[in-house]
């Protein structure tokens, strides 16, 4: 059995975050997660970081947590986000009073906007509808999720921090009182084990209920389902939201070479199993198109569903999923609940991570004693690329598929460069999408990095292989050859790896019944002889 | 008639259409096949797997119009095996073992035999291919089916540098072209066979050369060879393809290649031609009947306007009026929500429509 002063359960950005803060202080602690990095409701969003004008009329305060939270993510993790901008825009089918409203709001929580004509606004993004009324300004970012969470987890790792993929925490030991570790089985290998520890943080967002039952202690945690579609090209340039009351479809984020349309807002009794329904897509589309006209028509490439985690403390039965507050709360079940050593932190969004993150290393921090401030709004998550790394990198490789690269790796970019000077194959790009190199695909399945993949989603994850048009039909057999090449797999687990990421790609296309990416199918049929059942399971949906 | 009109106009090459354009010419119909690629049939190995046959099992004619699409096949140079009621295991790019009912030639004998030892040979530099891989699947896969037939691997290195990574097409065009490096293919895979007494290599043995050339090929190889499937460039599916093509333009069929057809004109419920986006103007294409078969994919030129199709293969609007008594759709509709049906769907749909063209033609000239 292993022992460290803090276990973090969930591998979310809220868990990756404390996992860094907490080895900022010097404060030991491991992570716990039961997929892979990101697998709940942080790797099944929009990719949005706020700029708080979403939430500006109706919760200022999580408004103004975004307005700060934007600029310092912006800072501290600039190769995580692309600084894309958002407007708000004015269509002329909602409420004009709402408008002036959103824009006294903004001004007062503090959100960097100015007003734009129809005019100036159709300049800006060509493909707005001709009859929208104007737009507002706001510093709204895309944000790649996997990478954040990565660079949270490395910086950790860098620190001492530890953390375990597909390790499910099973129960959590307890006595007198006082949380004493955890037991957890590796999904995998089936392996069990267990951690001691002082304290237990739940961090596990949509699973937060199950793991606080664990403790005998009751977190309500509210499962709202958002559907998201990712749509084959960027039909704008900045994050465009609809200026009204939140409501589906309203917002639409350049994504790297795509773009995501959301959401829907629909309560599930749990965040496992979700699906998407095909009238749900279709209101989607219907919505999408009133912004953009010819959406409608627009390439599908997937569709996925995630689940808003949301703290509500009030009886369920009264709340609604965009009603309850998407600020966040600290539990602390010593005091609340009699359970010491453990506690819950919940609800919240992506753009406010951070914050979740440092409020409850504070609350870990006071009970080990340790007297450190947090200090993760200033320091970077990770050093930038030194220039020698670079002009080796553009020596073997082109320009852009260098630049993609040393975004994605880092200073770990060295080593994949150092391997491509000795096997020049290694410099084959082989995800054209997101211009993958057999490198680095060797590099993320190798045992070199701290994160390493151990499924061909997993290395989707890392690197983006399998986000564009065929959906991991070429570059997802290429990886699968990779782990075989590399020794990872035997043929036969090469294989079966395959399948299962085909299968969960299928899934998330399941919906899919028209436009080009049919046609995409059809030819994951014909290579694969992908089982047709496969088209029309509406099972679970992952993450884009 | 009149001298700039067709008797029929396809829309759409995928193999559907390339069978109704078949068909239809060897009525000595007036042809013209539009479209704006080659469809989705050319990514694939081309062969037709058995549960394909069986989701089209219910036609009386399904054996009719596949024989129809053998002996085009044959014509072509492009020669199937096999036929609707028999099924073979033959290899996948995942090195499983697929029931396939009809398949060109050169893929035909690569099912598990008894006893018989076969090499998977890759090339160096070919990366999508990898022969360990493959080698190691059919094995267990032979195994799992009780097949006490062995599988190794070996790779070849042919010395000409032609830069890293090659493709298939690659090496498909080299064989086409020059004799030197078919010679030199020959001894490096003659020298891989030696021991074994067959030989599995990736597709990619000539899209344009010959039946004399490739039963040359196979003679000075001493052994027998079989393609199996890879990644696209997917040569076998490209190669009959590409044959049908050229067949289908040396019988008349007049080709409008990469060309989208922007409005199917429909006046009184008949159909007149079609309306073709060619670069800076509009062509129009007069036709006495047109058969779409573009395939549930595509945005369909009909615009979403229909709502279902008669028994004569003809879309019906949503008031249930057949739209146009001369236009006809062969394959899925586009937002039918049907799956892929498979492709012997798309040959017995193809070769009815090209059937059904012919004889409303007749009604006209009477």
């Amino acid at each position: 059995m292993e022992a460290t002063q803090v276990v973090i359960i969930g591998g979310g950005a809220t868990g990756a975050g404390i996992l860094w803060d907490l080895s900022l202080r010097g404060i030991s602690a491991i992570l716990l997660e039961q997929g892979d990095i990101a697998n709940g409701a942080t790797g099944r969003c929009h990719g949005l970081l706020h700029s708080g004008g979403r939430y500006a009329v109706k919760d200022p305060d999580t408004a103004r947590e975004c307005v700060a939270e934007n600029r310092i993510i912006k800072a501290v993790a600039p190769h995580c986000v692309d600084e894309v901008g958002g407007i708000f825009v004015k269509c002329a089918q909602d409420d004009p009073a709402f408008f002036e409203q959103w824009w006294r709001a903004a001004g007062e929580v503090g959100i960097r906007s100015h007003r734009l004509s129809r005019e100036e606004a159709r300049e800006l993004e060509p493909n707005l509808a001709a009859d929208i009324l104007g737009a507002f300004t706001c510093p709204d970012a895309h944000v790649d999720v996997f990478r954040l969470v990565l660079a949270n987890l490395e910086a950790a790792v860098a620190r001492g921090g530890r953390f375990l993929t597909y390790s499910e925490v099973t129960s959590i030991l307890s006595a007198d009182g006082r949380v004493r570790g955890v037991r957890y089985r590796n999904t995998r290998s089936g392996e069990e084990d267990e951690i001691s520890c002082e304290v237990v943080i739940n961090a596990a967002g949509g699973w937060a209920q199950g793991i606080a039952a664990m403790a005998g202690v009751d977190v309500p945690v509210l499962c709202d389902k958002g559907t998201l579609l990712v749509l084959n090209h960027r039909l704008n340039r900045r994050v465009i939201n609809r200026c009204r009351k939140s409501s589906d479809a309203d917002i639409l984020v350049p994504a790297g070479p795509v773009c995501i349309l959301g959401t829907s807002s629909i309560r599930v009794p749990s965040p496992e199993g979700l699906a998407a329904s095909r009238e749900e897509v279709d209101h989607l589309l219907r919505l999408g198109d009133e912004l953009i006209p010819g959406l409608v028509n627009a390439r599908i490439l997937r569709i996925f569903c995630g689940v808003r985690p949301l703290y509500a403390p009030m009886p369920v039965e009264v709340a609604r999923g965009r009603e309850i507050s998407r600020g966040f709360a600290l539990l602390d079940h010593g005091t609340r609940d009699g359970v010491s050593g453990f506690i819950s932190i919940v609800g919240g969004k992506l753009t406010t991570y951070r914050l979740m993150a440092a409020a409850a290393c504070d609350c870990v921090a006071a009970k080990l004693g340790v007297d450190v401030e947090c200090t993760t709004d200033k320091t970077p998550l990770r050093p930038a690329v030194d220039r020698t790394t670079h002009h080796r990198a553009i020596h073997v490789l082109p320009h852009p598929v260098a630049e993609m690269m040393e975004r994605r790796l880092g200073p770990e970019t060295d080593q994949v460069i150092q391997a491509i000077e000795t096997r020049p194959d290694l410099a084959e790009v082989v995800c054209e999408c997101e211009l993958v190199t057999r490198g680095e695909l060797e590099y993320v399945l190798g045992g070199a990095t701290p994160a390493p993949a151990c499924t061909i989603a997993d290395v989707g994850r890392r690197t983006r292989l399998g986000f564009g048009p065929c959906q991991g039909t070429f570059c997802g057999y290429k990886a699968m050859l990779a782990g075989f090449q590399t020794h990872r797999w035997t043929a036969s687990e090469a294989a079966t790896e395959f399948s299962a990421y085909l299968h969960e790609r299928a899934k998330g296309q399941a919906f899919i019944h028209q436009g080009k990416q049919v046609e995409q199918l059809d030819l994951n049929y014909d290579l694969y002889g992908a089982d047709r059942m496969l088209c029309a399971d509406s099972g679970k949906q992952d993450g884009i | 008639m009149e001298s700039d009109r067709y008797d029929v106009i396809v829309v759409g090459a995928g193999v559907s259409g390339l069978v109704t354009a078949g068909a239809a010419a060897h009525r000595n119909l007036k042809v013209a096949l539009v479209a704006t690629g080659p469809g989705s049939f050319v990514t694939g190995p081309g062969w037709l797997k058995a549960q394909d046959i069986l989701c089209a099992s219910a036609a009386p004619e399904l054996g009719e119009a596949i024989a129809f699409f053998c002996e085009m096949a044959r014509r072509a140079g492009c020669p199937y095996a096999g036929d609707i009621s028999t099924a073979k295991y033959l290899p996948t790019l995942l090195g499983d073992f697929q029931s396939v009912a009809l398949a060109p030639l050169l893929l035909w004998n690569a099912e598990p035999r008894d006893g018989v030892s076969t090499a998977v040979i890759g090339i160096r530099g070919l990366s999508s291919f990898d022969e360990n891989f493959m080698a190691e699947r059919l094995s267990e896969r032979a195994r799992a089916m009780s097949s006490s037939g062995t599988y190794a691997a070996r790779q070849i290195s042919l010395s000409r540098d032609m830069g890293a990574p090659v493709t298939t097409l690659h090496l498909a065009q080299l064989f086409d072209r020059d004799p030197g490096f078919r010679k030199e293919l020959v001894y490096a895979l003659r020298a891989a066979a030696s021991g074994f007494q067959r030989i599995f290599v990736p597709g990619m043995l000539g899209l344009a050369s010959s039946a004399e050339q490739i039963a040359e090929f196979k003679r000075e190889l001493l052994c027998e060879v079989c393609e199996i499937p890879t990644l696209p460039p997917s040569i076998p599916g490209l190669r009959v393809f590409h044959r049908m093509e050229s067949y289908l333009h040396q019988i008349g069929v007049e080709l409008f290649r990469g060309f989208p057809v922007k409005e199917v004109v429909i006046h009184d419920g008949l159909c007149t031609g079609v309306r073709i986006a060619a670069p800076g103007h509009a062509m129009n294409l007069r036709g006495l009947c047109v058969v779409l078969a573009t395939g549930r994919h595509s945005a369909s030129p009909l615009n979403g306007a229909y709502a279902g199709r008669d028994q004569q293969m003809r879309p019906l609007a949503s008031t249930g009026a057949v739209m146009a008594r001369n236009l006809f759709i062969a394959e899925s509709l586009p937002d039918s929500g049907a799956g892929n049906n498979g492709d012997a769907m798309r040959i017995l749909t193809g070769y009815r429509a090209g059937n059904l063209a012919a004889s409303t033609r007749g009604n006209h000239a009477a």
